[in-house]
């Protein structure tokens, strides 16, 4: 809608509205990325604060709705340290990668059936093959800094891998075969009578629980386990990078909400509101329900996670699957 | 092929100063030596070149988190050096407010534990906010929140002020409901009774052999509570049970530590509607004199913790020798057997179970 907007706009056509498009529509969907981060950031602590029966921030703007800005310009301005035995090129690069990773993928989701430019044929597939890649980086990045606690966070980075990466793909496979495809857009249309979270609620469920492994939150915050491991694999990263860290943490969750409000809870279909309010409010939803689990649930050890992946997680997908394939598809 | 990590003395969960070095293999703790000591003070020789009646304040602050219990100790040691008796109304307000203390500490402790084990701060920021409450109630009736020095020769420094018993039960009825609901919030929850059952198991034996006391020692099967077995003030008067399980894993421990805030806050409802009226001040500092009949005197109390004894050598005018048989370091001590074994993530979800305070170790 941007993209159309702005080259008709700017009486531009061919190759040169094309760019026009893209450029609007990147920095359309930046602004948006900012925002969640910002406000969902200020919500998290604001809601935990509560359930805490604290008051969270309340001294910067209206109701501490500047305390993240503050904090943000604070940790800009501090020295970047980097530790003397860290592999300088692993250490420095792999953080603005995954942020730039994460965003291109935001970049990758059709957020309403008018913006379909970015939407490709097996758009849910290559999103996942790349977001796959997300715990290799953070096994080198964990190597490359140095630190031994870093190094452990990235050994439990792989087994967190194996243990939540197949149940994953199982499930939207079943996503596929009920949308006949893997294209999002098909994806979200099929679901415009029924939401595929009631079409298969074991799907549902294990795709819920496999992706808050795959973003990290609690009970999966194993990599970064706080009181066992300091910050796992961020332990040596110094304040810039890990202001790049904290906004790549909330990039990804809001890249995960998003991916479940495509897949499972009917995307942009929605009565009365426009599309795209539709798919953001479900996957602020999400963001929150993921936020409330943060504040109550206790970590899982490794190998109990492994244990789950492979035992719970792994049949249930598959058993999602064949479901899946008898009861619609034969 | 081990790695050896080291953990501390600043790490987010270590409690206070407490360095770890752990060798790991893969995910096992192969070896793990608690190393202490950072919080020395050399409280038991200051005590020696200090009058008597000057050295409570250094005693609560080798245990920050029970001082009153502690403060307890060294006075009754004291007492029982000079051979002074303690009011009946003085034993009555003393057994409230040392009771009062044990539910603050185990408060405390389970805020801390829940965090051990990944909960994020939720609990914590509970726990704490009901310790604040008995703490407020203490300030009460000793006049300040933290390090009380409320105890005298013989009684205490000021009576319960107007209003303490009713406040103090209201206070109990709403601790009764928020404990139980604690409970539920952990007990219903999976992932919290995996991380608990089976890890960081003590047998009967080796609890008897590495000399555990208090809850650690009762979570191992063995009904050993100086309260019943070798009852001091009106403990003997009143009615409680000593809380044991016989598992003797995190759980078992976690679990003793919750009947005990229970049985706790049983034994003060109890103690606050026998308490006798009376005269509970203790005598003014100048007029405490040395006994040369009990030159040599020891007390042993049952503090939050566990077993603390205070072994005296009494001399005129200041103690010529306090040795203390501090609960802490003897608990801890038992961390690098049970430790060996277990995954890396339990190492830190069995430092909490134990509920060490590291200036009652390091003292």
């Amino acid at each position: 809608m941007v993209g159309i907007f702005v080259s008709g706009y700017l009486g531009l056509s061919g190759t040169l509205g094309a760019v026009a498009d893209a450029i609007a529509y990147a920095i359309a969907i930046s602004i948006l990325i900012i925002a969640f981060d910002y406000i969902f950031g200020w919500v998290e602590r604001k809601t935990i604060a509560k359930i805490q029966k604290r008051h969270g921030p309340t001294f910067a703007g209206k109701y501490g709705i500047l305390q993240n800005l503050a904090d943000f310009v604070k940790l800009l301005s501090k020295e970047n340290v980097v530790p003397k035995n860290s592999d300088k090129l692993l250490f420095l690069s792999t953080i603005p990668i995954m942020l730039a990773l994460s965003i291109f993928l935001i970049f990758l989701l059709p957020l309403a059936p008018t913006l379909l430019e970015t939407n490709i044929g097996l758009g849910i597939l290559v999103i996942f093959v790349l977001l796959s890649f997300m715990p290799l980086i953070i096994f080198a990045n964990g190597f490359g800094s140095g630190n031994k606690f870093a190094a452990i966070s990235a050994q439990r980075s792989v087994v967190m891998l194996i243990s939540y990466e197949l149940p994953l793909i199982f499930v939207i496979a079943a996503a596929g075969m009920l949308a006949n495809g893997y294209n999002i857009a098909d994806i979200v249309n099929a679901q415009s009578q029924w939401w595929f979270a009631i079409l298969m609620p074991v799907g549902f469920v294990v795709f819920f629980i496999a992706m808050l492994a795959e973003l990290e939150r609690t009970p999966f915050d194993i990599r970064e386990a706080d009181n066992e491991l300091i910050a796992g694999w961020l332990t040596d990263v110094s304040a810039p990078y890990y202001t790049l860290a904290l906004f790549l943490d909330y990039t990804r969750m809001f890249l995960g909400s998003l991916l479940i409000a495509i897949l499972f809870l009917g995307g942009w279909n929605g009565p009365l509101l426009p599309p795209v309010v539709w798919l953001l409010l479900k996957a602020f939803i999400v963001s929150f329900f993921i936020m409330i689990i943060r504040a109550t649930m206790v970590r899982m050890r490794i190998d109990r996670l492994l244990r789950f992946g492979w035992i719970w997680l792994l049949p249930l997908s598959l058993l999602n699957l064949i479901l899946t394939y008898v009861v619609f598809i034969a | 092929m081990t790695t050896r990590i080291n953990i501390g003395p600043v790490h987010p969960s270590t409690h206070g100063v407490l360095r770890l070095v752990a060798d790991i293999d893969g995910d096992t703790v192969v070896n793990l030596e608690p190393h202490i000591g950072f919080l020395h003070r050399g409280v038991e020789k200051l005590v020696e070149t200090r009058m008597y009646m000057q050295s409570p304040p250094y005693m609560e602050k080798l245990d920050y988190v029970a001082p009153l219990s502690y403060d307890e100790v060294y006075v009754a040691t004291v007492e029982k050096a000079m051979g002074v008796e303690v009011k009946e109304r003085a034993m009555w307000i003393r057994t409230i407010l040392l009771e009062l203390q044990r539910i603050a500490s185990h408060l405390l402790w389970l805020g801390t534990m829940a965090n051990d084990v990944g909960q994020f701060f939720t609990l914590f920021m509970w726990a704490f906010k009901d310790r604040d409450l008995v703490l407020r109630l203490l300030e009460e009736a000793a006049g300040a929140r933290m390090f009380y020095v409320n105890m005298r020769i013989g009684g205490l420094i000021r009576d319960l002020p107007p209003g303490f018993e009713d406040s103090a039960r209201d206070l109990l009825d709403y601790l009764d409901k928020r404990v139980r609901e604690y409970e539920d919030f952990l007990e219903k929850n999976p992932i919290f009774m995996e991380r608990m059952r089976g890890v960081g198991t003590i047998s009967r034996e080796m609890a008897v052999n590495l000399g555990v006391t208090g809850p650690v020692l009762r979570a191992s099967g063995i009904s050993y509570d100086v309260r019943k077995d070798n009852p001091y003030y009106v403990y003997g008067k009143l009615n409680f049970e000593t809380q044991t399980r016989s598992e003797g894993d995190c759980f078992a421990r976690y679990k003793v530590r919750m009947l005990e805030i229970k049985e706790s806050i049983r034994l003060v409802r109890e103690a606050l509607n026998k308490m006798p009226a009376g005269d509970a001040l203790g005598m003014p500092v100048k007029l405490i004199l040395p006994s040369a009949k009990n030159r040599i005197v020891s007390v042993s109390r049952e503090l939050p913790r566990g077993e603390c004894m205070m072994y005296m050598v009494a001399d005129p005018q200041r103690p010529y020798r306090l040795s203390i048989r501090s609960p802490t370091f003897i608990n801890l001590a038992a961390l690098r057997e049970i430790s060996k074994g277990c995954r890396t993530a339990d190492i830190f979800a069995i430092l909490g179970s134990l509920d060490v305070v590291m200036g009652d170790c390091d003292r």
